[in-house]
């Protein structure tokens, strides 16, 4: 058993402990009742005193009814609370691996949720499957005490009957294929309108539009009607399931009768064990439930397994802002870099796609971690520094940032301590106060009912990291929607609001270069050249640079 | 909702067929008690264990004929689920659509993905419902029937305690679905929540803001875990109500079937009968009506009630005005996103008549896109009008309107189907001449060449297109219309400036109103009128004009033209940039 499922079943034993007696208790009830009430059922038919024998059945029904009500209670709060202490602990580990996570973020997500769920039922599918596994090995067992012969015929007669109801649940591959096809090219075609949503309003034609997305329907509808057809041809032999083994039951039991060896409430009784007996075969899907919930364990031990990488313990003494990299190689993307970038100065890092700017970007704030070599801030290396000191040192800002936080003021406050008035400075320095005051609630707009453009968007991020007022600025490539005049507007107000800070910025546009103290040219993963934009001006290759993928 | 109840009503006939099919399938509910009945006594218990056996026999058989009801109930399935889905389709993709949607409440990939979803809830479930839910309804009603033949005496015993069962069960059911929805709701948010973080981790780390991100998913997690807990103990209380239901009718029946039998009201086996019934049919099928009751038919609830709220209902009926020409004027417009925000446009007076060629410029994000939604229609001043021949722009029949008010935006449309469909989008009797003589126009041409022609089938979302061609494909859409006032907002952004020059001057050329939201400055240069919009103050006038009056829009021309220097030191592009 794995780390993950053992601490679920360990963690929590009092409550675990009184799920299981409850289920047992129902179990053992449920197992009394059909002959209690066979003996009640005699009395009756015979016309003699039936209350003591009901006063009996209704002790054993009323608990089983309680039992059953107390233990559905306690598989609700065992398995939330099971789920969610795995929640908690999934996305703190998640956070303290940080962007050195070796899980995407989509995989991430679905371990936290349907991993976590899966995994949180655990304790509820093991005592529902041992309570299943009594009561119909409990019914087999009463089965053989009202007579032998019963218990063998039910024995027997379950296998043949599992044969003669098999159903193949499965659809034909080709029947589910069809209609995943035909549902997802409605999904694109549909999806395609929506990116064209201001043409189609603007243009009136949305009726018509509507038209031409819904053009598959009609196969969507075949491919469903074959489906369900499909289906009707193999599972309505699972309805037979039951009736054929109590059939071949209730005859045994009418011999029983005609011999003598049995009441006629035994017959009942017989018919309520066949029913408590089957119950087990209803649970196979159980099986299938305990291998996923064991699965989805094992993929969260995966991720509580990843150790995350080791913090340093320095603090960051005063210095200028100046970054030194020795010799650092990030994977494929950067080889033997080395660099000094003077504190205080603005450095433009270009190249071509792919030439390793983000990843160069990333080392500076420690946000990849290189595999050799070392990067220095102000003579210390950033894998020494506590985190905080770090990234109160080096502030980022993204082409695409995501942006976190509820109102548009959290985000851009987003982890700092900036205060109403810090927030409005940096957002004035990025020219986005302009948009934020326009929104229906300014800086208290919920973030989720303001939908941004990319621009927008870069904008805030460039505030965010503007906030929190650090010695590094880096910039990757985070005022690429804004137009010229904008941009260069944003870096006149980023050198007036925080003078004299070191800024890297990752650029495709020759203008930005050109204003920048140094530029630092990347080609392949390698340092080309270090030189000022005007210098590097004259060659064909650096110029070839800020024509690729670039609108005029 | 009220759209499926109404579409489900429309397949009534399927559901007679359907409820055909349930007659047979409720046969063994209806005879099990009375053939056990037999067989036990007039056969095993009356010393001939034969004719035991034949009633036996003639209950399989009737069990086998049961199993057949229920396959033919998955064959008509379709026949009611199937249009069900199509209808409910149908209005989404509508809604979505439609009049009342606005582009900036659009859905996305994933809200595309979610309606698919709903939709697929809404269908498996009304499944579910009709062949479950439907069946132990039938079985219910059959047992209760079969019950009543045999032993009638007995009638109000069982039949006030279940009635009273499934009535406080149905009471129940409101308090299940709010918080099945509840639960829906809290489930989404853990996942969305989660998201946001997990896949923003980047720029959690680089804010140094793990705590924040932990925080805001531990919120989002205990909200789930209690709204789990309280679903379940909804289904507890559930879970009691029927089994009481179930369990109250056997008490009583044994509590007065020997006083009956005694009496000669009840043969012993009619009581058997009866007790067959109850114990092996009746408490069952209860408790399954319950079990996928609430589980089936809640799914069913909250993914309709989804569905309903992310689909914006069609609305706003447009105008009946006949506009007397075409010429636009906007008089004192003022409009903001709302009623605490600094307006994006005031006081506007302006003045187009055919044959003008406005450029508006400004920063990113200033609000020329909403000027533009004001000037088609699509948006409606919160003060002052918006003019077209002489009528409010937004009481002008819609048709007329789309007829006469052309607009495109950065985003192109392009869909699946071949070139010519996309370029007739606004103009369905263009002829093919037509659309390559406006491809020509706005220098097309060529691509259209190399597309292969008109009848070239594109893929979905402009598939092997670049950003620039498919600007370019709806440019030619734009300029084959029969619009007299065209908008450009920033409909040139991808091509080059050579490119966007020539496309510029094409629709100069074509006569009626031009406006161009400008993505570079040059696009000022070009027009015979520019509207700044810069935030604080909005200014309107000619290029020359505008240089020696503002002092901003100096700034501006100046700034850009420093930069255009650089720029054109660059060798000479391609001319589509990919």
């Amino acid at each position: 058993m794995n780390r993950t499922s053992a601490s679920l079943l360990a963690r929590d034993p009092l409550r675990f402990g009184l799920l299981l007696a409850a289920a047992m208790v129902a179990a053992a009830a449920g197992l009394l009742l059909p002959a209690a009430l066979a003996d009640a059922v005699d009395a009756a038919i015979s016309g003699g005193p039936s209350l003591p024998h009901v006063v009996w059945l209704l002790t054993v029904g009323g608990t089983e009814i309680a039992a059953d009500v107390v233990a559905a209670i306690l598989t609700a709060r065992v398995t939330s609370s099971a789920c969610a202490r795995l929640r908690r602990r999934v996305t703190r580990h998640l956070c303290k691996l940080g962007t050195a996570s070796p899980f995407a973020p989509g995989d991430a997500v679905s371990r936290l949720t349907t991993d976590c769920a899966g995994a949180g039922n655990l304790a509820a599918i093991v005592v529902q499957l041992v309570a299943a596994a009594v009561i119909s090995a409990g019914a087999v067992v009463l089965l053989a005490l009202l007579d032998w012969r019963l218990a063998l015929v039910f024995l027997g007669s379950v296998p043949v009957a599992l044969l003669l109801a098999r159903s193949h649940l499965r659809l034909t591959a080709g029947d589910v294929a069809a209609y995943q096809e035909v549902s997802g090219e409605l999904s694109a075609r549909l999806l395609d309108a929506v990116r064209g949503l201001r043409t189609i309003a603007a243009s009136g034609v949305a009726e018509r539009e509507a038209r031409r997305v819904l053009r598959p329907l009609p196969r969507l509808h075949a491919a469903g009607l074959g489906m369900w057809r499909t289906q009707s041809r193999m599972v309505w032999k699972a309805g037979l399931l039951l009736p054929a083994v109590e059939i071949a039951v209730l005859a045994a039991a009418g011999f029983g009768v005609a011999a003598g060896r049995l009441s006629i409430g035994d017959v009942l009784a017989a018919l309520g064990y066949v029913v408590l007996g089957m119950g087990l075969v209803g649970q196979v899907p159980q099986l299938t439930n305990l291998a996923q919930a064991r699965a989805c364990a094992a993929r969260l031990d995966a991720v509580l397994g990843t150790e995350p990488p080791a913090a340093g313990t320095a603090w960051l003494p005063a210095g200028p802002g100046g970054l030194t990299l020795r010799g650092v190689a990030v994977g494929a993307a950067l080889r033997d870099v080395d660099l000094d970038i003077a504190g205080g100065s603005t450095v433009a890092v270009v190249g071509r796609s792919g030439s390793g700017k983000s990843a160069l970007a990333g080392v500076l704030g420690g946000l990849r971690l290189p595999d050799r070599g070392e990067v220095l801030l102000d003579g210390v290396p950033v894998t020494a520094l506590r985190t905080e000191s770090l990234r109160a040192a080096v502030g980022y800002a993204f082409e695409r940032p995501a942006l976190l936080g509820d109102s548009v003021a959290d985000a851009v406050a987003y982890g700092s301590w900036a205060g109403s008035g810090s927030v409005e400075r940096a957002c004035r320095a990025a020219a986005v106060h302009d948009l934020v005051v326009r929104l229906p609630g300014g800086y208290a707009t919920p973030l989720e009912a303001t939908p941004l453009s990319g621009g927008e968007a870069q904008r805030l991020g460039l505030a965010r990291a503007l906030a929190r007022n650090p010695r590094v600025l880096v910039l990757d490539d985070a005022t690429a929607s804004l137009d010229t005049v904008t941009e260069s507007r944003v870096e006149d107000a980023i050198a007036h609001a925080l003078p004299g800070r070191t800024r890297v910025v990752v650029t495709h546009r020759a203008g930005t270069a050109r204003r920048a103290d140094t530029v630092v040219w990347l080609s392949g993963g390698t340092v080309r050249a270090v030189a000022p934009h005007d210098v590097l001006w004259s060659e064909p290759g650096y110029r070839a640079v800020f024509t690729e993928g670039a609108p005029g | 909702m009220r759209l499926y109840w109404k579409a489900l009503g429309e397949q009534w006939r399927g559901g007679l067929v359907l409820l055909a099919c349930s007659v047979l399938e409720s046969a063994p509910a209806f005879a099990s008690g009375r053939l056990v009945e037999r067989a036990v006594s007039q056969g095993f218990a009356a010393g001939s264990p034969g004719t035991g056996l034949a009633w036996l026999g003639v209950f399989a058989a009737v069990a086998v004929l049961g199993a057949l009801g229920s396959r033919l109930v998955w064959h008509r399935l379709g026949t009611v689920v199937e249009p069900l889905r199509d209808v409910l389709v149908g209005a989404v993709v509508r809604g979505v659509l439609g009049d009342g949607a606005t582009p900036r409440h659009a859905p996305d990939a994933s809200g595309v993905a979610r309606f698919t979803q709903h939709i697929e809830v809404v269908r498996d479930a009304t499944a579910g419902m009709l062949v479950q839910a439907r069946a132990m309804v039938v079985t219910t009603v059959a047992a209760l029937a079969g019950l009543f033949s045999v032993a009638g005496a007995l009638a109000w015993y069982v039949a006030v305690p279940v009635l009273l069962a499934l009535a406080a069960f149905g009471a129940l059911l409101p308090t299940l679905a709010a918080r099945q929805r509840a639960l829906t709701l809290a489930d989404e948010r853990v996942a969305s929540s989660a998201g946001a973080v997990l896949s923003g981790m980047r720029d959690v780390v680089a804010c140094g803001a793990e705590a924040n991100a932990v925080a805001s998913v531990d919120a989002a997690i205990d909200t789930q875990a209690t709204a789990a807990v309280r679903m379940g103990e909804a289904t507890a209380l559930r879970t009691l109500v029927v089994a009481v239901g179930g369990f109250v009718p056997l008490l009583l029946v044994l509590l007065a079937a020997p006083g009956m039998v005694t009496a000669g009201e009840l043969t012993a086996g009619a009581a058997l009968g009866a007790l067959v019934y109850l114990a092996a049919t009746l408490q069952p099928a209860l408790q399954g009506l319950a079990a996928t009751t609430s589980t089936v038919l809640l799914r069913l609830l909250v993914a309709l009630r989804r569905l309903g709220e992310s689909c914006p209902p069609p609305s706003r009926a447009g105008g009946t005005a006949e506009p007397d020409g075409s010429a636009l004027s906007l008089r004192g417009v003022t409009f903001g996103w709302g009623a605490h925000a600094e307006p994006v446009v005031r006081d506007l007076d302006l003045d187009l008549e055919p044959g003008d060629h406005l450029a508006i410029v400004g920063p990113s994000g200033i609000g020329k896109s909403t000027l533009a939604g004001l000037l088609t229609g699509l948006l409606e001043p919160q003060r002052g009008r918006v003019l077209l021949g002489g009528r409010p722009v937004t009481g002008v029949r819609p048709g007329l309107r789309h007829r006469l008010i052309a607009f495109t935006p950065q985003e192109s449309y392009l869909f699946a189907g071949t070139v010519r469909e996309n370029l007739a989008l606004l103009a369905p009797s263009a002829t093919d001449t037509d659309l390559l003589a406006a491809a020509d126009a706005v220098g097309a041409g060529e691509l259209l060449d190399r597309l292969g022609g008109l009848y070239t089938e594109l893929g979905h979302a402009a598939g092997g297109l670049s950003a620039g061609e498919a600007q370019l494909l709806s440019l030619v859409r734009l300029y084959a219309s029969p619009a007299s006032v065209v908008v450009l907002d920033e409909a040139t952004a991808h091509l080059d400036p050579a490119a966007e020059a020539r496309a510029e001057r094409a629709f100069a050329a074509r006569g009626g109103v031009l406006v161009v939201i400008a993505h570079r400055l040059s696009s000022a240069l070009r027009a015979g009128r520019v509207l700044v919009l810069d935030g604080d103050a909005t200014l309107l006038g000619g290029h020359d004009e505008l240089l020696a009056a503002s002092p901003r829009y100096a700034e501006l021309m100046l700034a850009w033209t420093a930069g255009r220097e650089q720029a054109e030191a660059v060798p000479p592009l391609s001319p589509l940039s990919r």
